[in-house]
């Protein structure tokens, strides 16, 4: 192309910028003039002041929460926090941009953390200082534990303006059937060895099938994270490109194929995202799996569930991911943010509503009843001492694991990255029997093409 | 079911062959019914019970714990109420627009008729799926998004409509329009009063295939709804798959029944009219 | 007939002509430019010139996503075709039970792809009931719905179950148009029914049998709920069919424009299959002027 037709393409580009612009602004005067979109703030039929949140649970963490902002609306008359529910967090995730593009964004909602580099970058995220009062005060009110709050969560976050507040927090962690554990004689493995001849020894074979598999996971980009900081890689490089690990990140991958093709120790959950998750607990529950990896968010459901009367019942047990070269856990679940564009009196009543959530007694509330991780530090310090977790070792696994959770990097390609470059190609590596190295060259080559 | 009306021969047909089409009958049938029977099954069963065992043919006692949940969970009967609304909406905007155009397609001689009629019919073979992201970012502009006008303006036009009503109207005499003309009807009046209930059976037909469709249309409102307001009912029982621990099978086959019934007794009540749009005969 | 007026005709067109270029063209159009861009919806568009379309062809995205489409297309439009006409001749007769089973047949294409597609995947469960039979028979079983060798037939599968009843009522009204009296008179002849069916049925079927072809050849073109619900698209892509692919591209990959240029291409193969659709309706005409039945 000739310089003076990309100029000139360029300058068509920018009018069509513009045009959009106008157009946009069009669209936010009718809007703000049709008095019930979604950007204004509603008054509820009580005076209450009325903020939407958007979340992404279904079954008993919808229900915590939905019980702890009926809690929020007894114990104050001036806001209502209006809940909506999207479906699963890739969802959810595609209703808010495209909501955001179309100027419809709710006050409050909770995405995935390695999504929140790109919002903010995007500039659609509010920034949350503003809300916190006195400026330079920092977040000191909110108290959140440093290594599932932004500044934790992600490489240099501390540094960068607020966006976004813990909410359903937590790493992945292994979860054993202990009584199959304690009838071989087997300890929780501690390393990829150990994870290896453990699998070996807890696999029960049946003909050409198999009974019981010796370890199950999702192959899915987190777990794959996991593998590669354990394995001493990084998933970026300095520079912000991809690397996925280099080396590190072919013998993660290597690991994985290993285990369910040589080994056939095992078993790769069919289906896609949280498909394989399911698929992953409901294995283990019935006993077609004794040790899985699994996020911390299951702890409750899967605790219940293998407790329950009848043939398969079982005792749970949770351990630490074992280590490589070393320890690493990558941190998982939702963050709290606040879209751009929603009228400022439900931005408070949105802000009043985190406030809330991010006090010692909601987040323990939460954390306790769901699994995720309590992301009040204070909280964290009150369960610690009232015993909870010599009660519950189980919950204390995901907490001490926090010591080696690796942040992600601030990245505005992760999202897009890990959902278009490395996760299908995991599945082909594993599912199809890629070859690895030559899997993830493709899957970095992918991700620097913008 | 007289729709499906059958005119093959019975005559003279031995044992065996009796035998063989009872068969099929019944594989049929088992192909066909099982299915729906199994929805239902598992509608009125337990979550522990599906959970120890779950295929096992029977529920131990018929539970509307599941009908239950589900209508708690999801206010079902205004997503109901929702989705009625925008079919009835788009059937009757579809009519009425078909009318005018089929009537000027069948009847008026104008330079470029047929021209019109062939743009008609292919440029609405084009799916939503093709057109969706520049008229979510048109409807967006203009504030359009998460309302009614999002999903119903989209598919006020039909092409099955525009045909079956050209179609239908090509058999009705002239003189009729001729004699209403001499009377100094106009053209609108002439279409919507005395050609319109002319043509009941076709307009009903359309009416009812064009209402099942939307009903039952997943794509458009999962792209351009967020908000209960104006969210329809198969997004509401497609989330009730919730993900990441066990599915509550009990629970989403409930809400398929809920979803399926009342096309099932439309079906039901009003075959005849269904089937002569979807074999486009007038 | 004469118009009133000379401009009443096209006045009378004027809503539909609005409706479709607003609805229809000009979304087509905007998607041709947005084809050229790259854009994530937030942020302003980056002008990218053919690189969208280049990196489809290149990484054989295009073409896998193509070959799957026509692959499930082919199996869909098929199986459905045929098993609707076996359906259709031998369901084909009088009695309340024929009726019946005939509706249940057709009851299927009418309740909505979501509700089918979430009670197949309640069938095809690893736990399923489906798994259940095949182990009671001593049968192999295996994850229907999560290995990519099987997902893709899978899905196709539950497509034919769903509009195989479309295909049968096509079918069936057009067995009711031949005349009674060539069945009778080629029986006389001494044709058996293989033979009646071959030399009789079938030649008058033809354009029934295009019409059903082709358009539940575009059907399957737009399979997009079931995916949607069963797989999302995987595993490994292997249910990436052409419209699943856009909207993840749009709504996972955050890449309108790439998603644009697939629309564009998809138009294209369309507009194919339409220009095959009208000639297909053209050669079976076999409704015009008819009377109501």
């Amino acid at each position: 192309m000739s310089g003076r037709a990309r100029g000139a393409a360029r300058s068509g580009a920018s009018a069509a910028c513009s045009r959009r612009d106008a157009l946009r602004a069009l669209a936010a005067s009718i809007a703000a003039a049709a008095s019930g979109a979604t950007g204004c703030a509603r008054r509820a039929p009580d005076g209450r002041i009325e903020a939407s949140l958007w979340f992404a649970y279904g079954g008993k963490n919808r229900e915590v929460l939905l019980s702890l902002i009926d809690q929020f609306h007894r114990e104050q008359d001036r806001y209502r926090i209006d809940a909506v529910y999207q479906g699963d967090y890739f969802e959810a995730l595609a209703k808010l941009r495209t909501a955001l593009a179309a100027r419809a964004a709710p006050a409050l909602t909770h995405v995935v953390g390695e999504v929140v580099p790109y919002l903010a970058e995007a500039g659609v995220l509010e920034p949350l200082d503003r809300f916190l009062g006195a400026p330079g005060a920092g977040h000191a009110d909110l108290d959140v534990v440093e290594a599932l709050g932004q500044a934790g969560t992600f490489v240099g976050g501390g540094e960068r303006p607020l966006v976004c507040l813990p909410f359903n927090r937590s790493t992945p962690i292994a979860y054993y059937n202990r009584d199959v554990f304690r009838e071989l004689g087997l300890s929780p493995p501690s390393t990829w060895d150990e994870l290896r001849a453990a699998a070996a020894r807890l696999v029960v074979r049946d003909g050409v099938g198999t009974r019981r598999w010796g370890f199950e996971c999702p192959i899915d980009w987190w777990f794959w994270a996991a593998l590669v900081g354990q394995a001493g890689g990084e998933l970026l490089g300095p520079d912000g490109a991809p690397a996925f690990g280099g080396e590190a990140g072919v013998r993660a991958l290597r690991f994985w194929q290993t285990l369910v093709h040589e080994d056939r120790t095992m078993k790769p959950p069919p289906g896609r995202d949280y498909n394989a998750w399911q698929v992953t607990n409901t294995d283990f529950l019935s006993g077609r799996v004794a040790m899985i990896w699994t996020s911390t968010a299951f702890l409750r459901y899967l605790e219940e569930n293998a407790g329950q009367a009848g043939a398969g019942k079982f005792e749970v047990g949770a351990a630490p991911l074992p280590r490589d070269v070393r320890s690493s856990v990558p941190t998982g679940g939702t963050m709290f943010v606040m879209p751009r564009g929603a009228a400022p009196a439900a931005q408070e009543a949105a802000f009043a509503f985190l406030r809330w959530m991010m006090q010692p007694s909601q987040a323990n509330a939460w954390a306790t009843r769901t699994g995720y991780m309590p992301v009040s530090r204070r909280g964290l310090e009150e369960l610690t001492r009232s015993g909870y977790y010599a009660a519950h070792p189980n919950d204390r696994v995901a907490v001490d694991q926090l010591a080696h959770a690796a942040p992600w990097p601030w990245s505005p390609d992760l999202f897009r990255v890990q959902r278009e470059a490395v996760q299908p190609r995991l599945e082909e590596a594993v599912l199809a029997q890629r070859d690895a190295a030559e899997t993830l060259s493709e899957a970095v080559r992918v991700a620097r093409e913008r | 079911m007289t729709a499906l009306r059958s005119g093959g021969a019975a005559a003279g047909r031995s044992g065996a062959r009796r035998l063989i089409s009872d068969v099929v009958l019944l594989v049929v049938a088992v192909v066909w019914l099982g299915p729906y029977a199994w929805m239902t099954i598992t509608s009125l069963k337990t979550l522990p019970e599906i959970t120890r065992a779950p295929a096992y043919p029977l529920p131990q006692a018929i539970q509307l714990g599941a009908y239950r949940e589900v209508l708690q969970a999801v206010p079902v009967m205004r997503y109901f109420a929702n989705t009625v609304l925008m079919a009835t909406a788009i059937a009757l905007l579809q009519i009425a627009l078909a009318l005018p155009a089929g009537y000027a397609l069948a009847k008026l001689r104008f330079v470029g008729r047929n021209a019109a009629f062939v743009l008609v019919l292919s440029c609405l073979l084009i799916p939503a799926q093709v057109t969706f992201v520049p008229v979510f970012t048109m409807l967006g502009a203009a504030g359009l998004v998460n309302t009614f006008a999002a999903l119903i303006l989209p598919f006020g036009v039909s092409a099955l409509g525009t045909f079956l009503v050209r179609q239908a109207l090509l058999s009705v005499p002239d003189e009729i329009i001729e004699a209403a003309r001499m009377d100094g009807a106009g053209e609108l009046r002439i279409i919507y009063l005395i050609l319109g209930p002319m043509l009941r059976p076709t307009l009903s037909a359309l009416f009812l295939f064009s209402f099942v469709f939307h009903y039952n249309d997943y794509f458009w409102p999962l792209v351009m709804t967020t908000d209960d307001q104006v969210r329809t009912l198969p997004l509401a029982i497609a989330l009730l798959r919730e993900q990441g621990t066990g599915v509550r099978w009990h629970l989403v086959m409930a809400g398929n029944v809920l979803l399926s019934l009342p096309v099932l007794l439309v079906f039901a009540a009003a075959q005849r009219q269904l089937l002569r749009a979807v074999t486009a005969r007038v | 007939m004469k118009p009133r007026h000379p401009s009443s005709p096209y006045l009378l067109l004027l809503p539909t002509a609005a409706f479709l270029a607003v609805f229809f063209l000009v979304p087509l159009l905007l998607a041709a430019r947005n084809s050229f861009y790259a854009w994530d919806l937030l942020t302003p568009p980056r002008y990218v010139g053919l690189r969208n379309y280049e990196v489809l062809a290149g990484s054989g995205e295009l073409m896998g996503t193509l070959l799957r489409t026509l692959g499930y297309s082919a199996v869909v439009v098929t199986l459905s075709g045929s098993l609707g006409l076996a359906l259709a001749v031998a369901l084909d007769r009088p009695g309340p039970v024929y009726a019946f089973v005939r509706g249940a047949v057709f009851s299927a294409y009418v309740v909505s792809w979501v509700a089918v597609a979430l009670l197949w995947m309640w069938i095809l469960d690893a736990d399923g009931v489906f798994s259940a039979a095949l182990r009671g028979l001593g049968l192999p079983t295996m994850s229907w719905l999560g290995d990519p060798r099987s997902a893709l037939l899978a899905l196709a599968a539950v497509s034919v179950w769903k509009i195989t009843g479309y295909a049968m009522v096509i079918f069936l009204a057009g067995l009711q148009d031949i005349p009674r009296a060539l069945h009778e008179a080629a029986a006389l002849d001494g044709a058996g029914p293989w033979r009646r069916f071959r030399h009789v049925t079938w030649p008058l079927l033809r354009p029934s049998a295009a019409f059903v072809a082709t358009t539940s050849l575009i059907l399957s073109f737009q399979a997009f709920d079931v995916i949607r619900v069963m797989t999302q698209g995987g595993p490994v892509r292997s249910t990436t069919l052409f419209v699943y692919a856009i909207y993840e591209h749009v709504f996972v990959n955050l890449r309108v424009g790439r998603a644009s240029a697939m629309i564009v291409i998809f138009f294209g193969f369309l507009l194919l299959l339409t220009v095959l659709q009208l000639w297909a309706l053209r050669a079976g005409a076999p409704r015009e002027g008819r009377r109501p039945s």
